[in-house]
């Protein structure tokens, strides 16, 4: 089963977008040398939306306090942030990004 | 005494013709006076709209003379505010400044105290105080925002006033002043380039320096030679604000490299163009010998229009004989070699006239500060000057 999340129009390379799919989850979506990923918008740390960031070296920096995570994996990659993020399988048809699972 | 000698004393009568005192150019004690009844009380320019273009760009600017740094962050509605740049919990800056002036620029419209990491957002609430459950009930977020300080826009100018509550707002402060420059094409004119350097000198001998324009035949002989000599026009005093019309001698011959520069650019102050950018009220008569207007918008911006270009001075009081001036001079982006090279040319003859300007400055201040001059003698085209003095005056002892 697959959910739409956005036009891939709406994720440049290397940017990320929110995605609010209006029933409490919030997702990040990245792309990454071509290829789409997807997290949760929210912050471990703060209550930060970690599409307010910017990407450098394959991690989103949170704008609040600076910590960064995996974009990858979810992995805390950065203090002050220490708790992983939950990543999200996506995939990308038709001019879509598409939630898989 | 005959009316084209002494025409300005003659239209301002109520500003007396005596000679004006050095005190308050030398004294520590109504330099308190200064911060407490001006810098503390009125509107300051502090920048362009265009300097923060982007939601969550802010600036950071130091205002010495009314004892606090001011944060100017545009918001993610695309509007300007100001806030005193101390943080709630135990009062450090929020954003760390680097020098006058500090430029940043945040995705999410937020700035974070270094220190403990609070978060502000750009309309000044307290987004989050990491570890918050620690301090006690009656510590509140929704009562622990940013200090907001009042802020307001004209013609792209950003201005705000330190007071808690400003007397007047800006428009009203700016009054006839504003109308005078409205409708001039300052953001078009937006390539250019900023000087700035402090010095030890009172802040009004900086501005005296640069608000007449009989110094120009002796101390700018190598920079503008021979160019002004027709003196002021169209004084025009508002309020606090004063301008006038500087004009200048059309015989005077330009260096052949100026000749060329000055018919690719038409960024000098001394070449002549057909077509007019300036408001109406500007060279209202059309005198062929219009340089500039020269305005000063109280108490220490100095605003300067011509055709193609703009300049401004500021002066901002550090200590009664400490000042940082800030020259920055505007005309539009060039789209050609030649027109970048012509422009070039015009901003390093404005950068030779601006040395020979600011030279004078820090003699000053040490020789009326060895007091054995008292007073200081105006004549009548000095009108902008003795009106400065006259205004400075009356606020401190307001």
């Amino acid at each position: 089963m697959t959910e739409r999340l956005c036009a891939s129009g709406d994720v440049a390379e290397g940017e990320v977008f929110q995605v609010d799919l209006g029933d409490g989850r919030i997702l990040a979506v990245y792309r990454l040398d071509g290829e789409v990923f997807a997290t949760d918008d929210l912050c471990s740390h703060g209550d930060a939306s970690l599409a307010d960031g910017e990407i450098e070296n394959g991690q989103i920096v949170c704008p609040y306090h600076m910590g960064t995570f995996d974009i990858r994996t979810g992995e805390a990659t950065g203090a002050p942030c220490s708790i992983a993020i939950r990543t999200y399988k996506v995939t990308e048809e038709d001019g879509a990004i598409m939630l898989v699972g | 005494m005959s009316e084209t000698v002494h025409r300005w004393m003659e239209a301002y009568p109520e500003l007396g013709s005596g000679p004006i005192s050095t005190e308050p150019y030398i004294s520590p004690e109504w330099y308190e006076k200064e911060k407490e009844k001006i810098f503390k009380k009125v509107w300051l320019c502090v920048g362009r709209a265009n300097e923060i273009p982007k939601a969550g760009d802010y600036k950071v600017k130091r205002l010495a003379a009314a004892d606090t740094s001011a944060i100017i962050m545009r918001g993610k509605d695309g509007k300007i505010r100001a806030f005193h740049n101390a943080c709630a919990h135990r009062g450090n800056t929020v954003v760390t400044e680097t020098g006058e002036e500090t430029y940043g620029s945040s995705k999410a419209a937020i700035v974070t105290c270094r220190f403990h990491g609070w978060v502000y957002d750009a309309e000044g609430k307290l987004k989050q105080v990491p570890s918050e459950q620690r301090f006690y009930n009656c510590f509140h977020k929704e009562d622990n925002g940013l200090t907001p300080i009042a802020c307001d826009i004209w013609e792209g100018f950003i201005f705000v006033n330190i007071a808690a509550e400003p007397e007047t707002g800006l428009t009203e402060y700016l009054g006839e002043y504003a109308e005078h420059f409205a409708g001039y094409p300052f953001d078009d004119l937006n390539y250019g380039f900023t000087y700035y350097t402090y010095l030890d000198c009172n802040w009004k001998v900086a501005h005296d320096a640069f608000a007449e324009a009989y110094h120009v035949d002796t101390i700018h002989a190598g920079s503008f030679p021979n160019v002004f000599s027709t003196g002021l026009q169209n004084v025009k005093l508002m309020g606090p604000h004063r301008s006038c019309a500087v004009c200048l001698t059309l015989n005077a011959k330009p260096t052949p490299v100026s000749a060329v520069a000055n018919r690719l650019a038409g960024a000098s102050l001394v070449s002549q163009r057909g077509e007019s950018m300036l408001p109406p009220t500007i060279n209202p008569d059309k005198r062929s010998d219009f340089a500039f207007e020269l305005s000063v918008l109280f108490p220490n911006t100095l605003l300067h229009i011509s055709e193609g270009i703009w300049f401004t001075h500021q002066f901002w009081p550090i200590a009664h004989n400490k000042t940082l001036w800030e020259g920055r001079y505007y005309v539009k982006a060039p789209e050609t070699y030649s027109q970048r090279w012509a422009t070039e040319h015009a901003m390093i003859l404005q950068r030779n006239a601006w040395l020979e300007d600011t030279a004078t400055m820090e003699d000053t201040q040490r020789a009326m500060q060895s007091r054995a001059k008292l007073e200081q003698h105006l004549q009548d085209d000095e009108i902008l000057i003795r009106h400065g003095a006259v205004v400075v005056d009356q606020f401190v002892n307001a």
